[in-house]
C-alpha cells in the first residue's frame, strides 16, 4: 500500500486508519488460503452441522424444525457398537503401527548404513503409489484360506487358519496401508535423536536397553505422538480396508455414513450427526498433535 | 509389491449399482447447493424446467449410460436409419449419474439409464420428462411385467431397457446336492461356517429372506421385518462377509461354498469359470430394472423419442440380449432370441419363479429406517 | 620415545596407575586416526591431552570411555584391560562437550541418572544427588530443566552428573570449549578445586594451551594421531622435544639452521640466511656437524636494549645488532619486531620496567644466552 513514486510525499495517515493499513496487507496475502479454507473446509462442515440438527433431514422431502433428534439416535447401542468399533480397528491399528513402525524407523535411522538409508525409506514408501482398493484386494488373495499365508504356512508344515473376513485381517489390511507413514514419521524423529544422548546414557552406566527406555523413547515421544495420532486420524475414517477384508461383522462409521447418504434409507439427519461425530474425534486428535506431536516430523 | 487382483472384472464389471466411489461424486454435488436447508427445499420442489426446444432436429444424441450398452455398431445402425449421431458418456453407479444431473452437470444429455429405484426418485426430484405415449411405438410389446412396473406407474417417464435378478452363485461339484434355493442355507448351516457371501445391500438381503419367509420383498410390516432379521441372524455365522463385488475368486477357487450375487455379474464369471452355476432361489428374487429416461434438461427430446423407439425394435434389444447376456423385458425381442437363450434358465427364470419375484421398491422413510436399523444391527453383531 | 620410557619407569616405582594405553591404534575407514600411543595416568593426576583439532586427542578420550574400541592396542583402567568392556560397564564418566544433558528431564533426575541405574537406595540416592548438585552450586536449581539453563550452569549439571557416581576416572571433553573468556576462566579455577578437593583423576582434552598449562598436573601433547610429548607443564614449555611442540605452546622464533661445530654444551649453529648462533641441542639430539635443525627461541628470553657502544660489551653468546621495525606497548609488556642485517627477524617480549620506549626505526640490540636457543629436530 506504500507508494512507490520517490516524488509523492506520502500524506500522513490519521492515527485511526492505521489498525486497517496493517490489517489491510495481511488480508490480501492471506485470502487465497483462507478462501480455500472456507469454500472447502469450513462451509460445508457448517453444511453437514445444519443437516445433523434437522431429524429426519432427508433429500426430497421438505425439513423440519430443527432438533437434537439425529444426535440422540445415537446413543442407540447399534450405533455405540459402530463408533466402538471405528475406535477399536482404528486404536488397534495404530499400536500395530507402532510396535512395527519403530523397530523399523529406529533400525533405519540408527544402525543402517547412511548410503542405503534413502534407498530403505522409498522402499518403505512404495506400496504407498498403489491404490488402497488394490492393496485390499491383494490382501484377500494373500489372506483366503487358499491364499498365498496358508500356502506358506502349509510349505513349513504349518496349520492354516482362517484370515479373511475377521478382525485380524482388518488390522494387517490397515496397518499395511498406514505402516509407511508411522515410519516416515518415527524416522524423522529418530534421525534427530541425538547419539551422544546415547553415549551420555551409556556413559552413566545404562546398558543399550536402559538407554532405550529412559532416552530414546522419552526423546522420541513427540514422534511417537504425532505418528500414532495421525495413524489414528486416518484409521478413523477407513472404510475400503473394513469393508473388503472385515468380514460379515464389520460395519464402521465411514461405512455407516455411507449408507445413510448413499443407501437405501437416505437418512442424512442421521447421516450428518453420525459425521460430526467423526469431525469431533479427528479434531480432538489434531489438537492432541499439535500440542504434543512433533511437527517438524510430520 | 503385492500381486494385483487376478480379474478385472472385479473392478471393471462390478460397481453396477451401489459403489464405493459414488460417495465422493455425491457429496461433491452436494457441496454445490446453496445451504443444507435450501438443498432439501429445493430437491423437494417440482421444479418445472422446460425442455429445450426439440423442434429444429439437431443431429447429435448425447445418452447416459452404462459401460457396454451400446457399442459402435449399433449407434452406426442408428445413424444409418435417423442419421442422428450419438455421443455416449458411461457411468458406474447411478449415484454417480444422480450427483452429475443434480449438479447441472448433465445439460447435454437427451437419454440416461437409470435403475427402477433412481427412475422412482429422479421422479420425485423432478428431473424427469413425462414420456408421450404417441410418439412411441412397440411399447405394448413389452412384457406384461413391465406394462405397469411399480417403480414408475405405466411407464410414465420410462421405457424398461434390460433387466436382471439376484440369486445364487456356487459349484455344484462342491455343493453336490440340487439347490433350488434360500432353505439351503438355513438346513446346512454347520458346513457353510463362514462359506457364504451376501451381497452387501439391506433391501437385497432383507428382501431375499422376507421372499424365503413368503412375504413380499417390499413389505412394510415392521413384524414381517424383524421376522425376516431374526431368520437372517440364524444364519449370521454362515456369513463371511456381505460384499457386492470381490467374492468371484474365492468362490472360483473354493475357498467360499456359495455367495449370493446380481445375475450379470453372475453370468459374467461363469462365461470364464463354467464350472460354476447361477439359480434364481424359487422363493423369488428381487428383479431389477434398467431403464432409458428423458430428462427435462433434455437439449433434443426429438433425437430422444428415435432412441427409445429404435431401441424398442425387437431386433436391436435381441442383438443387445446376445451380445450382453442380459434379459430383455421386450417380448417381440424374446420371440427373436435363438432357443438356447431363451431357455437358458439364469436368464430368464422360470414363470413359476418369475412369479414370486418384484423390483425393490422405494419404502416410507420410517420404514426404510428400520430396514437399516437391522441393517447396521447385522452387520455389526 | 624415550620420553614415555622414562615416564613410566617414574610411574611405576611412584604410584599406582588408573588408565594405561599400550601401543594404541585406531584406523578409521583406512584412515589411522591415532597411532601407537602409550600412555600412563596416575591416580589423582589432573591429566591434559592437548593438541590441535583433528589430532586425535578426542579419539583417544573416546577410547578410554569406551565408545570406541582401539584397532590395536589396550586400554588398562586400574590394571584391568577393557578389551570388549562397553561403555556402561567402565569405571569412567565423561563430561561431554556439548554437555549432552537430557532435555526430558529436570537438573536432579540428570543428576540422578547414574545413581538410578545402579539401583542406589533412596536416601543415598537423594543424599549424593544433593551434594554433586552443591558441589557445582546448582542445589537451586535441581526443578529446572536443561533448557532453561545458560551453558555455564548446563556444564556445572554436567560436571555433577559424572562426579555424583564416583568414578575412578573422570573424562573431560573440551568442558569448558563452549563458554565465553570470563565463564571460562572461573570454571577453570573451580575445575581445580573440585579435582583437588575430590582427589579423583581428572583426564582432559583441550585444544587450549593456556587452559592445559594452567590446568594440569602433566600434558600429552599430541599431533597428527601421535603424542609428541608427555611432561609438566613447565617441561612442555621449556624443554619442548620438537619444533611442534615450542611452536603450539606460547610463542616462539623457529628458525632453520645447520649445526656447526660444538663447544662443551653449546653448538654453533647457521641459518640458511647466514645468521651465526650459539645453541643448545634438545637432550635426544645428536649433535653431529651438518645436522639440519630447528632453533627455538622463546621471545620472553631475549633482552633488548637501543644499540650504544656501551652495550657492546655484553656477556652474552648470542648478541646481534638491528633495527627495530615495530613495538606493540600492551601494558605489563612490549612486544618487538627486529630485523637482523640477515634480513630474519626476531619477536621479543619484554616486560617494561622503566617508563622508556624504544621507537620503531631505532638501531637496536639483542642478545640471549645459547641454553635460550634450543635446537630441536627437524
Amino acid at each position: 500500500m506504500t507508494t512507490i513514486s520517490p516524488n509523492l510525499a506520502e500524506p500522513p495517515v490519521p492515527s485511526w486508519q492505521r489498525p486497517f493499513k496493517k490489517l489491510l496487507q495481511p488480508t490480501i496475502l492471506l485470502a487465497p488460503a483462507g478462501l480455500w479454507l472456507l469454500l472447502l473446509l469450513v462451509f460445508p462442515t457448517l453444511l453437514i452441522l445444519e443437516l445433523s440438527l434437522i431429524p429426519g433431514a432427508r433429500l426430497g422431502n421438505p425439513p423440519g424444525p430443527y432438533g437434537l433428534g439425529n444426535y440422540i439416535e445415537l446413543f442407540k447401542p447399534v450405533y455405540l457398537q459402530v463408533i466402538w468399533r471405528s475406535l477399536y480397528f482404528a486404536l488397534g491399528t495404530t499400536i500395530v503401527c507402532l510396535l512395527l513402525g519403530f523397530p523399523v524407523a529406529y533400525w533405519i535411522a540408527l544402525k543402517a548404513p547412511s548410503r542405503w538409508r534413502n534407498l530403505l525409506l522409498v522402499g518403505f514408501i512404495l506400496p504407498l503409489w498403489t491404490s488402497s482398493l488394490l492393496r485390499a484386494y491383494a490382501w484377500i488373495t494373500i489372506l483366503r484360506s487358499s491364499g498365498l499365508l496358508n500356502s506358506m504356512l502349509g510349505f513349513f508344515g504349518l496349520p492354516g487358519q482362517d484370515w479373511l473376513n475377521r478382525a485380524p485381517a482388518v488390522f494387517i489390511g490397515m496397518s499395511y496401508s498406514y505402516l509407511p507413514y508411522m515410519v516416515l514419521i518415527l524416522y524423522a524423529s529418530l534421525e534427530k535423536l541425538d547419539r551422544r544422548l546415547l553415549e551420555a546414557a551409556a556413559d552413566l552406566g545404562a546398558t543399550p536397553q536402559q538407554s532405550f527406555w529412559r532416552v530414546t523413547v522419552p526423546q522420541t515421544l513427540p514422534g511417537i505422538a504425532a505418528g500414532g495420532l495421525l495413524v489414528l486420524i486416518a484409521t478413523l475414517g477407513e472404510f475400503a480396508v473394513p469393508e473388503l477384508l472385515g468380514g460379515a461383522s464389520s460395519m464402521t462409521v465411514s461405512r455407516l455414513i455411507y449408507n445413510q447418504f448413499l443407501g437405501a434409507t437416505r437418512n442424512w439427519g442421521l447421516g450428518s450427526s453420525i459425521s460430526m461425530i467423526l469431525i469431533l474425534g479427528v479434531s480432538i486428535s489434531i489438537a492432541l498433535l499439535l500440542k504434543y506431536g512433533d511437527r517438524d516430523a510430520i | 509389491m503385492p500381486p494385483t487382483p487376478s480379474r478385472n472384472s472385479n473392478l471393471s464389471s462390478a460397481s453396477r449399482r451401489r459403489f464405493l466411489q459414488a460417495a465422493t461424486a455425491a457429496a461433491t454435488g452436494v457441496l454445490l447447493s446453496n445451504c443444507a436447508r435450501a438443498l432439501l427445499e429445493n430437491a423437494s420442489a417440482d421444479k418445472s424446467g422446460a425442455a429445450a426446444s426439440a423442434t429444429n432436429a439437431n443431429q447429435t444424441l448425447r445418452i447416459y449410460t452404462w459401460a457396454n450398452y451400446t457399442d459402435d455398431q449399433l449407434l452406426g445402425r442408428f445413424k444409418d436409419k435417423t442419421g442422428i449421431q450419438v455421443i455416449a458418456d458411461t457411468y458406474d453407479s447411478n449415484e454417480t449419474m444422480l450427483a452429475k444431473m443434480q449438479a447441472g452437470g448433465g445439460k447435454d444429455y437427451s437419454i440416461i439409464y437409470p435403475s427402477d429405484y433412481m427412475v422412482q426418485q429422479m421422479v420425485g426430484l423432478g428431473l424427469l420428462a413425462p414420456l408421450d405415449p404417441a410418439k412411441l411405438t412397440g411399447i405394448d410389446q413389452l412384457m406384461d411385467r413391465w406394462q405397469n412396473p411399480a417403480y414408475d406407474k405405466n411407464n410414465a417417464h420410462s421405457i424398461p431397457a434390460v433387466w436382471g435378478t439376484t440369486g445364487l452363485v456356487f459349484n455344484p461339484e462342491v455343493i453336490q446336492t440340487e439347490i433350488k434355493g434360500w432353505d439351503y442355507i438355513w438346513d446346512n448351516q454347520a458346513d457353510l461356517t463362514r462359506q457364504i457371501t451376501l451381497i452387501n445391500d439391506v433391501r437385497e438381503v432383507l428382501g431375499a429372506t422376507l421372499q424365503y419367509l413368503g412375504y413380499s420383498i417390499n413389505s412394510t410390516d415392521p413384524a414381517e421385518i424383524k421376522q425376516a432379521y431374526e431368520k437372517l441372524l440364524e444364519i449370521k455365522p454362515t456369513v463371511a462377509s456381505f460384499v457386492t463385488n470381490g467374492w468371484e475368486d474365492q468362490l472360483a477357487g473354493g475357498d467360499l461354498k456359495m455367495s449370493m450375487a446380481y445375475s450379470q455379474d453372475a453370468i459374467a464369471l461363469i462365461a470364464e469359470k463354467p464350472e460354476l452355476q447361477y439359480i434364481v432361489p424359487e422363493t423369488g428374487s428381487s428383479l431389477w430394472t434398467d431403464t432409458m429416461v428423458i430428462p427435462k434438461t433434455a437439449p433434443n427430446s426429438e433425437a430422444a423419442y428415435a432412441w427409445l423407439n429404435f431401441m424398442l425394435e425387437p431386433e436391436n434389444s435381441a442383438r443387445l440380449v446376445e451380445r450382453l447376456k442380459i434379459s430383455t423385458p421386450n417380448a417381440a425381442a424374446f420371440d427373436k432370441l435363438p432357443p438356447k437363450l431363451q431357455q437358458n434358465e439364469q436368464l430368464f427364470p422360470p414363470k413359476s419363479v418369475l412369479a414370486n419375484s418384484e423390483g425393490i421398491v422405494p419404502v416410507k422413510e420410517e420404514i426404510s429406517n428400520l430396514y437399516d436399523q437391522y441393517w447396521t444391527r447385522l452387520t455389526s453383531s | 620415545m624415550s620420553q614415555t620410557v622414562i615416564r613410566r619407569d617414574v610411574a611405576e616405582t611412584d604410584t599406582m596407575l588408573d588408565v594405561e594405553m599400550r601401543k594404541v591404534f585406531k584406523v578409521y575407514n583406512g584412515e589411522t586416526a591415532v597411532r601407537n600411543i602409550d600412555l600412563d595416568i596416575r591416580q589423582g593426576e589432573f591429566f591434559s591431552i592437548l593438541g590441535p583439532s583433528g589430532c586425535g586427542k578426542t579419539t583417544t578420550l573416546r577410547m578410554i570411555a569406551g565408545f570406541e574400541e582401539p584397532t590395536g592396542g589396550e586400554v588398562l583402567i586400574r590394571g584391568q584391560s577393557m578389551a570388549n568392556v562397553p561403555p556402561y560397564k567402565r569405571p569412567v564418566n565423561t563430561v561431554f562437550q556439548s554437555y549432552a544433558l537430557f532435555g526430558h528431564m529436570s537438573v536432579w533426575d540428570n543428576v540422578a541418572f547414574g545413581l538410578r541405574l545402579k539401583d542406589c537406595p533412596k536416601s543415598e540416592l537423594q543424599q549424593r544427588v544433593g551434594e554433586a548438585l552443591q558441589l557445582v552450586k546448582m542445589d537451586s536449581f535441581a526443578r529446572r530443566f536443561p533448557a532453561q539453563l545458560s551453558g555455564g550452569q548446563q556444564q556445572r549439571v554436567a560436571l555433577a552428573r559424572a562426579l555424583v557416581n564416583r568414578p575412578t576416572v573422570v573424562l573431560l571433553d573440551e568442558p569448558l570449549g563452549a563458554l565465553d573468556l570470563k565463564l571460562r576462566k572461573e570454571m577453570q579455577l573451580e575445575l581445580t578445586s573440585l579435582h583437588r578437593d575430590l582427589g579423583v583423576t581428572f583426564v582432559m582434552v583441550t585444544h587450549d594451551q593456556e587452559e592445559a598449562l594452567s590446568l594440569s598436573d602433566r600434558i600429552a601433547v599430541m599431533n597428527i594421531g601421535k603424542i609428541e610429548q608427555i611432561g609438566t607443564p613447565s617441561e612442555i614449555y621449556e624443554q619442548p622435544c620438537t619444533a611442534f611442540i615450542a611452536d603450539f605452546i606460547g610463542d616462539t622464533n623457529l628458525m632453520q639452521a645447520e649445526l656447526q661445530t660444538s663447544q662443551g654444551e653449546t653448538v654453533e649453529a647457521i641459518t640458511p640466511s647466514g645468521l651465526r648462533l650459539w645453541v643448545k641441542p634438545q637432550a635426544s639430539l645428536q649433535a653431529d656437524p651438518a645436522r639440519e635443525v630447528r632453533v627455538s627461541i622463546r621471545p620472553e628470553k631475549i633482552r633488548i636494549g637501543e644499540a650504544t657502544a656501551a652495550s657492546q660489551s655484553v656477556d652474552q653468546a648470542n648478541c646481534y645488532e638491528g633495527t627495530l621495525k615495530h613495538a606493540m606497548y600492551l601494558g605489563t609488556h612490549t612486544h618487538y619486531q627486529v630485523e637482523l642485517p640477515s634480513g630474519d627477524m626476531i619477536t621479543v617480549f619484554q616486560t617494561n620496567r622503566s617508563s622508556e620506549q624504544l621507537q620503531p626505526g631505532m638501531p637496536v640490540q639483542i642478545y640471549w644466552s645459547a641454553s635460550d636457543s634450543l635446537a630441536l629436530p627437524v
